[in-house]
């Protein structure tokens, strides 16, 4: 027995002594210059379906033009999985040259000591302010750069408007307000067309959305946004009391109906279980393809006495990891270049909804007709470029995101679903992220 | 040639070597590396390390999260080795009864353990889809329930024992066939002659003599519910809906690998090593007074 554990003890200090050994120097990062860019480029990306055929063709079109470099595009499954597999291949020592990280993943990647800001790369030949700019904003620290936007997209609200005209209601004015929604839900169910009035994808997000659209702070330090981390969650003041309150409301009277986590709540709105549907902008095309009725799309319902801000970019952007040759950097930020070009970004956006990264492709969309022939795929664009950019606007940043959002899912879960007290339900929330907040940043400074 | 091998004293050493690298490779050095994490918090690419001493520990047997999974996932485990030994053991003393086509059943019965749990949960996934699913359209149409495991906490936990019992069921059943092929013909004869019932001579000869069958298989259904879940779990309901089937591993592996907290996930692999050591512990201590194995 005696040996047992002294074997044990023996193996855990090499343990100790293995993992002491990995810590990494942080150090500054810069692009010599005249590098030539070459190499290989491995990009780790959650794009999926059809999506996966679009980037291996970006990366096909890039190497012809670029023969002494080679882009290798991986599909890695989910964001998670994406994120998960790359700070594993980061441990091991072998990182991707690319990897793809969901908006929540932001603080954490810019904290993980295995990344090379962008802007750090840039010798002038790129102009960042091509890039729109809540986008940008939203992945700058102190107005630089850090990761290159690629699939950026936002909340709005889709409406069945063959339902509005049945009950009585005028198709081409659709909600504005909280109190709205809730009145036009309860003419459409009143008249029996549905059983509900409207639903959410990715409730937790949509809630974040409601406090920027809202020019209100979810967490401190202006949302993380001010050059300090943010510490401390502000969702359980009175606007987000206020939201969920509603919310709990529409829930009561049978006008909200909770649709899962994510994309689960499209399917029934495509079938007619409920007229309105509060999801991200990338599900458009799907969502026009699959409906038998008109779709409308309109920007997302506010509560009435707040100054207006922003919805907020979700998505996803590209990171560039440490430990390659400056040959394989310089490649990979050739080809960062390439797929922010206006004509990339222009087909991009044709292809999948999500927005143009490139500010001008905006224009060039505009120039084509692309809104006359479907004004739908505008409302994204006019929600968020017609609002404020304060720091509270632009979204919240926080450390271990992911699991804040799973801790206000449950929280929301309870809250319209169980039918819990909304104030004591988000206080208690509040306590559990703060804890993860503190956890976090005991680890990062 | 006898003498080569007795003077080498390393041969037995040597012959060993294999497994004894796999076990240290597979299992030695990454429990010893979740220990040492335990006691840590770390950021998510490992290269700050916090000592929190036992806080890991302690803050998971404070955090109700932990506890309800904990609770969840030995009631979990208990629905799914007996009610599966139970069903297994039943199909197999009717699959026993010589029959013709004795060797096909055995081989269909076979069928469901050589899919992976994935495979399981899509299976069953498919056929309890609240609006196409066949078995869930035939609960609404006949019995008027309309399941939805999507939605409904108390259905998505049958929905998984149902099926994490399914895909154990051939398994379990050829155990006990060959358990059951074992049992003496003459004792069952002679009991018959002695006028014992059926019953009678299932629970007096038949459960005594399979007795190890069925111990073993207790100890791998045991391991089964508490270690092989993740699969079927992270295919249908991803721990929901709300937190209703967060059994251990999948709970692990959201706080491991989607929040990344290593530190707190480490402990609870640990936490969860120790329950099965345990359990299997006081299982062959209590199996040495019940097992029979003959002499």
């Amino acid at each position: 027995m005696k040996k047992v554990l002294f074997v044990c003890i023996l193996l855990v200090t090499a343990c100790m002594l293995f993992a002491g050994a990995v810590a990494e120097e942080e150090g500054d990062y810069t692009l010599p210059d005249n590098v030539k860019a070459e190499g290989t480029v491995t990009f780790w990306h959650a794009m999926s379906g059809s999506k996966t055929a679009i980037i291996d063709n970006y990366a096909k079109e890039f190497m012809e033009m670029h023969p002494e470099i080679t882009i290798e595009p991986v599909y890695c499954g989910s964001y998670a999985e994406t994120v998960t597999k790359g700070l594993a291949a980061i441990k091991a020592g072998k990182p991707p040259v690319l990897l793809q990280s969901y908006e929540v993943g932001t603080q954490t990647m810019l904290d993980s000591g295995a990344i090379i800001p962008v802007y750090k790369l840039n010798k002038g030949e790129f102009d960042f302010s091509t890039i729109t700019s809540p986008i940008a904003k939203y992945y700058s620290v102190n107005g630089n750069l850090y990761s290159m936007p690629f699939n950026s997209s936002t909340a709005m609200l889709y409406y069945n408007k063959d339902m509005f005209k049945a009950a009585g209601l005028d198709p081409e004015n659709p909600p504005t307000t909280f109190d709205e929604v809730y009145e036009d839900s309860m003419k459409i169910m009143e008249a029996g067309l549905a059983s509900g009035g409207i639903s959410f994808g990715w409730p937790a997000w949509i809630f974040e959305q409601m406090h920027a659209y809202h020019n209100t702070y979810y967490a401190n330090n202006e949302n993380g946004r001010n050059g300090q981390r943010a510490s401390e969650l502000l969702f359980n003041e009175p606007l987000g009391v206020k939201i969920m309150t509603e919310w709990q409301r529409w829930a009561k009277d049978g006008v909200l109906s909770y649709g899962g986590r994510n994309y689960k709540a499209n399917d029934p709105f495509i079938a007619g279980e409920f007229p309105m549907l509060i999801q991200s902008t990338s599900s458009l095309a799907g969502i026009i393809n699959s409906a038998d009725f008109e779709v409308g799309t309109a920007e997302l319902p506010c509560i009435p006495g707040y100054e207006k801000g922003n919805s907020v970019i979700g998505g996803a952007s590209l990171w560039l990891l440490k430990g390659h040759s400056d040959e394989v950097n310089a490649a990979a930020w050739k080809f960062l270049q390439y797929l922010s070009e206006e004509e990339n970004a222009v087909a991009w956006h044709k292809k999948t909804g999500y927005f143009p990264v490139n500010k001008n492709a905006y224009d060039t969309l505009m120039a084509e007709g692309w809104f006359d022939t479907d004004p739908r795929f505008r409302t994204a664009f006019d929600q968020i470029l017609g609002g404020s950019d304060s720091t509270a606007a632009q979204g919240v940043r926080l450390g271990n995101f992911v699991e804040i959002r799973d801790i206000v899912s449950v929280a929301i879960e309870n809250i319209v679903v169980n039918m819990t007290d909304p104030k004591t339900t988000l206080d208690e929330a509040k306590v559990k992220c703060d804890q993860v907040l503190s956890d976090y940043l005991s680890t990062v400074e | 040639m006898q003498t080569t091998f007795k003077s080498s004293k390393w041969l037995p050493y040597l012959l060993l070597s294999p497994s004894v690298i796999i076990v240290f490779i597979f299992f030695i050095i990454p429990s010893a590396e979740s220990l040492f994490y335990s006691f840590y918090r770390l950021n998510i690419t490992g290269t700050r390390k916090l000592f929190v001493g036992f806080e890991n520990f302690t803050r998971l047997f404070a955090d109700p999260e932990y506890i309800d999974s904990l609770i969840r996932s030995f009631l979990f485990a208990v629905i799914v080795v007996f009610g599966g030994l139970a069903i297994s053991l039943g199909i197999a003393v009717i699959a026993n009864n010589k029959s013709k086509f004795f060797n096909v059943y055995r081989t269909l019965l076979i069928w469901p353990y050589a899919l992976s749990p994935a495979i399981t949960g899509m299976i069953w996934a498919l056929m309890l889809n609240p609006k196409i699913g066949v078995v869930s359209n035939l609960l609404y149409n006949v019995f008027g329930v309309s399941f939805n495991y999507m939605t409904n906490s108390t259905h998505a936990m049958i929905f998984i024992i149902v099926a994490a019992i399914w895909k154990m069921l051939g398994y379990n059943i050829i155990f006990f066939l060959s358990g059951l092929q074992m049992v003496p013909k003459e004792l069952l004869e002679a009991a018959t002659i002695d006028g014992a019932s059926s019953w009678k001579r299932f629970t007096r000869i038949m459960l005594p003599l399979i007795s190890p069958t069925t111990f073993f298989l207790i100890v791998m259904n045991t391991l089964y519910a508490f270690f092989q879940q993740f699969g079927l779990l992270h295919v249908v309901t991803e721990g929901g809906p709300g937190r209703a089937t967060d059994l251990l591993v999948y709970k692990l592996y959201r706080d491991g690998f989607i929040s990344m907290n290593t530190g707190y996930a480490s402990a609870q692999s640990i936490i969860l090593l120790l329950i099965v050591v345990s359990i299997t512990f006081i299982q062959f201590r209590t199996g040495k007074k019940k097992v029979f194995y003959g002499n």
